[in-house]
């Protein structure tokens, strides 16, 4: 055994040094011949290489069916106005506060209504970005229809971002108009 | 004893086969006719002649605008040419017209195309490469694009992109749908997927799937479309906003933003054993997340600093630093192939695209007229693919990655945006 792995270590020892050696005198070669190589490779070389025969295919995709899912609740828009904020903002503004402190007592005088809140955006902002802003707004809403005692497993937020406006005219008061939260009573 | 023999001689075999390795085994290296990493080259005057037999023009115009759109030629006026298409090539008809490579095809009628193609050296009066295509008569565009990759690493040494296509989400009459396009904007295919929301869609990175987001009944659910039976399954749905993920280079886990917890965080989700992880806890936001080719990083945007700015973190989601600290609104990050580049959309006024390096420094505005967004880079590294509104109505367009070239790919009539380059 211990004859093999030696006689395996010369074999190992033999191969590097010998590689080495080579590429040294390869490397000493005078830079004549091998130009002279070169050349003759490419004379030999007229017919360029052949590439293998290539044919041309693509995968025919089948279409995707998309179903179409059934609405989960009735809603009813229009009770409540929109509430509005400033841009890349998702603080309440005071002047939302009192349509706020009216859903809150709205919902508390019905107790099986659901509420869910929208959040938009403008279009300004990019659209990945824009649906977590439009998430923040609803989400701001939210806390504050909880802190006015409405319970939290009756709302639910979801976020549009820029992808519903409600004005496309490219304006300040447009744009405006667009960054809202907006309510919808689930029945 | 015995095993200090052995861990020698597993030490010399070890050197032997890096002497081995470092040792040339192929002595003809090929000889590439312009260095692309070089900054200051010279365009090369290529002559793309037009292919002699039936549908023989247009496959050398396309091959001609392939090679076009790179920078990297000079195309030598055809009305110049001397030599006829289905003359044999002689570098004397050539050389006072200053080409120095010349392709000539000749196509074949039958019941399907035979291309047969020569790219031609006119210093040296050698033949670079010949190769016969075959293809059924409706690919005629992919078998141009697939001659214009061979010129193009017969040139450079690299592969070429031209048979990548592009994803992206285009909005008809309020609903949306998912659309793939060669990388040149021509053959639209429809997947069929339509939503009435649905965005960013990403490529993993065998291009086998694609992963977007979609609302469906008040609620935001991350589907997987699978290319092979094109099925498209939801992989996660829950309470809150559920968008934008990226997948690992090995395709396994998806990095995605949910507010699931009440503000939107980062997540993985093992796609295989369904465990889900949450990466980030901020008050704010954080979103975008962008994976690293080699998997190693991921990109984001965050306002944690008060305002949406591009982030940096492992994928382990530590060691979080700030990229961007130029404007007050930098969002969609996205990585070059090699990782050495992240390109965003800056707000500085309008949305422009921007390269910088993944450590802050060498920030750069690519784009200036009207907004520009969603940039993804092509599986070379050479180009960017984003949406514009400079034309009025939002469109996907192509650029150099050094923004010279940009261009429009979608028709002007189609609302299209969130584009996605093919891996290649």
């Amino acid at each position: 055994m211990k004859k093999i792995i030696l006689f395996l270590c010369l074999v190992a020892v033999w191969g590097v040094f010998g590689c080495a050696k080579r590429q040294v005198t390869q490397q000493l070669q005078p830079g004549g011949q091998q130009q002279e190589a070169v050349r003759d490779t490419s004379v030999a070389d007229k017919r360029g290489e052949i590439k293998p025969e290539e044919r041309i295919t693509e995968q025919q995709l089948a279409k995707v069916e998309t179903k179409e899912e059934p609405a989960r609740f009735k809603e009813e828009r229009g009770l409540f106005d929109d509430i509005y904020f400033d841009f890349d903002k998702y603080d309440i503004k005071p002047e939302a506060k009192p349509v706020l402190k009216d859903i809150a007592a709205w919902l508390l005088k019905n107790p099986a209504a659901r509420l869910s809140i929208e959040g938009h955006c403008d279009e300004r902002g990019t659209n990945e970005y824009n649906l977590a802003l439009g998430d923040r707004r609803a989400k701001s809403a939210r806390d504050f229809l909880i802190a006015l005692g409405v319970a939290s497993n009756r709302i639910e937020i979801v976020s549009y971002g820029e992808e519903k406006p409600q004005c496309t005219e490219q304006t300040e008061e447009c744009w405006a108009k667009n960054r809202r939260a907006h309510f919808v009573v689930l029945r | 004893m015995r095993s200090s023999v052995l861990r020698i001689f597993s030490f010399l075999f070890i050197l032997f086969l890096a002497g081995v390795a470092s040792f040339p085994l192929t002595t003809a290296v090929a000889k590439v006719y312009i260095d692309i990493t070089s900054p200051a080259f010279r365009r090369l005057p290529v002559a793309v002649q037009e292919f002699a037999g039936p549908m023989g023009k247009e496959m050398s115009e396309i091959v001609r605008d392939d090679l076009d759109f790179t920078g990297l030629f000079s195309q030598i006026d055809e009305r110049a040419h001397v030599e006829s298409p289905s003359q044999p090539f002689n570098p004397k008809n050539w050389t006072p017209l200053g080409a120095e490579i010349v392709v000539k095809g000749i196509v074949k009628e039958g019941k399907e195309l035979v291309v047969n193609v020569s790219c031609y050296d006119v210093f040296e009066g050698r033949e670079m490469f010949r190769k016969e295509y075959r293809a059924e008569r409706n690919l005629v565009r992919p078998l141009a694009h697939s001659i214009a990759n061979d010129v193009y690493f017969s040139i450079t040494g690299e592969q070429g992109i031209f048979r990548s296509r592009i994803a992206f989400v285009a909005e008809e009459k309020g609903e949306k749908r998912l659309l793939i396009a060669d990388w040149d904007g021509h053959r639209v295919t429809d997947t069929g997927l339509r939503a009435h929301i649905l965005i960013s869609p990403r490529w993993s990175q065998d291009g086998s799937k694609i992963v977007y987001a979609a609302e469906k009944n008040r609620q935001w659910g991350i589907y997987v479309l699978d290319f092979p039976n094109m099925k498209a399954e939801r992989v996660f749905a829950s309470q809150g906003t559920n968008i934008a993920a990226d997948f690992t280079p090995n395709g396994e886990q998806l990095i995605f933003s949910s507010s699931k917890e009440g503000t939107p965080d980062l997540y993985s989700l093992n796609l295989k054993t369904s465990v889900l992880k949450k990466m980030t806890s901020s008050y704010g936001i954080d979103v975008s997340p962008a994976v690293s080719p080699d998997g190693t990083l991921i990109a984001f945007v965050s306002d944690r600093g008060g305002t949406p700015q591009i982030y940096v973190m492992r994928s382990d989601g530590t060691d979080t630093r700030r990229v961007t600290f130029d404007g007050t609104y930098n969002t969609s990050p996205c990585w070059s192939p090699k990782g050495d580049k992240i390109a965003f959309s800056g707000r500085r006024g309008t949305n422009q695209i921007f390269i910088v390096n993944p450590d802050g420094s060498g920030l750069t505005q690519l784009t200036t007229e009207g907004n520009n967004e969603d940039p993804s880079f092509s599986p070379d590294g050479r180009y960017i693919v984003f949406s514009s509104d400079r034309d009025g109505r939002k469109g996907v367009y192509v650029m150099r990655a050094n923004g010279e070239n940009q261009k429009r790919i979608t028709p002007r009539n189609l609302k299209a945006y969130a584009p996605r380059w093919s891996p290649r």
